[in-house]
């Protein structure tokens, strides 16, 4: 009996996991040491209704709601410190170790000795059941972000072009404007 | 007898209708009924009994707030879609810079290359 409510347990909880995407409550204690945090947790219910209020007639916005319209949830986590190590190695580690499972694939790495950034990129294939997770540190900051369904990087980058880095593909329209920043966290560009 | 009683039998003896009193009745009772001006209709209302007064008392007392709850769910939910979109725009946003800034990385790693 006590085996077959462990059994149940285990898949009620792998079953959790695997619609949450990645678990990254370990991150939670490191919130008390940054000087900014930021913390998205949009799945769901709350997920379809922030893409009733995004708004079709606004370029970006219109956007986003497409974007938007195959996934099934968005998490973020930021953390910007005011001095090196607040974070640990491990921190980062128990995360590459989730994206290790089938699935998902690590497409990009990049690694600079010059200012000790890390950013990397995974995806996980299949559609609907897909996912984007992307790990990007250096010695004063870790962001993690994790979206699940389907998403398109051409147009989701194509948003990140939009803050103040000059976009590269100039056939399309330049009218981007700094309204893109993000309403609780600065960016570093 | 007294001149009460001579009163009171004058008073009370039968008298015939006449002859015209069955039809004027029958015409009366099949004449198309008067319709009444809209300020009567209203007036009606005012007047006892005021079992439409307790009525729309009732009514009021129901749906003025389930209104008043309904109101402040959809502010609610109003409220709370909009936080959920400044979040949504702001992770996605987060999101599309840092793709685009690893894209950069390896744009310029790329180009550095080819000019080697």
């Amino acid at each position: 009996m006590k085996i077959l409510c462990s059994l149940t347990l285990f898949t009620m909880m792998a079953a959790a996991a695997f619609g949450q995407g990645l678990d990254l409550k370990h991150l939670d204690r490191l919130a008390a040491k940054a000087n900014d945090t930021a913390d998205v947790t949009l799945d769901g219910s709350l997920l379809k209704l922030a893409a009733k209020f995004l708004s079709a007639s606004d370029p970006d916005e219109a956007k986003i709601k497409k974007l938007v319209s195959g996934l099934k949830g968005i998490y973020v986590k930021s953390f910007e410190f005011e001095k090196e190590g607040e974070y640990a190695e491990s921190d980062v580690a128990a995360i590459r170790s989730q994206l290790k499972s089938p699935g998902w694939s690590r497409i990009v790495g990049v690694h600079s000795k010059k200012d000790g950034e890390n950013a990397e990129i995974y995806i996980k294939t299949g559609g609907a059941d897909g996912g984007l997770a992307i790990i990007c540190t250096n010695p004063t900051e870790l962001t993690i972000v994790s979206i699940l369904g389907k998403i398109d990087l051409d147009e989701l980058s194509d948003l990140g072009g939009n803050l103040g880095v000059p976009k590269l593909d100039l056939e399309k329209s330049p009218d981007k404007s700094d309204k893109s920043q993000p309403p609780k966290k600065k960016e570093d560009e | 007898m007294s001149y009460l009683e001579d009163d009171l039998k004058l008073a009370l003896q039968r008298a015939e209708p006449s002859g015209d009193f069955t039809e004027r009745v029958l015409a009366r009772l099949n004449a198309p009924p008067r319709k009444r001006a809209w300020w009567e209709e209203l007036a009606v209302l005012f007047q006892p009994p005021r079992v439409q007064w307790v009525a729309l008392t009732v009514v009021a007392s129901v749906v003025i707030p389930i209104a008043g709850i309904q109101y402040h769910k959809e502010q609610r939910l109003r409220a709370q879609g909009e936080m959920a979109k400044q979040e949504l725009v702001f992770a996605m946003r987060m999101a599309g810079s840092k793709l685009h800034k690893v894209q950069q990385k390896v744009l310029g790693m790329s180009q550095t290359e080819n000019r080697l």
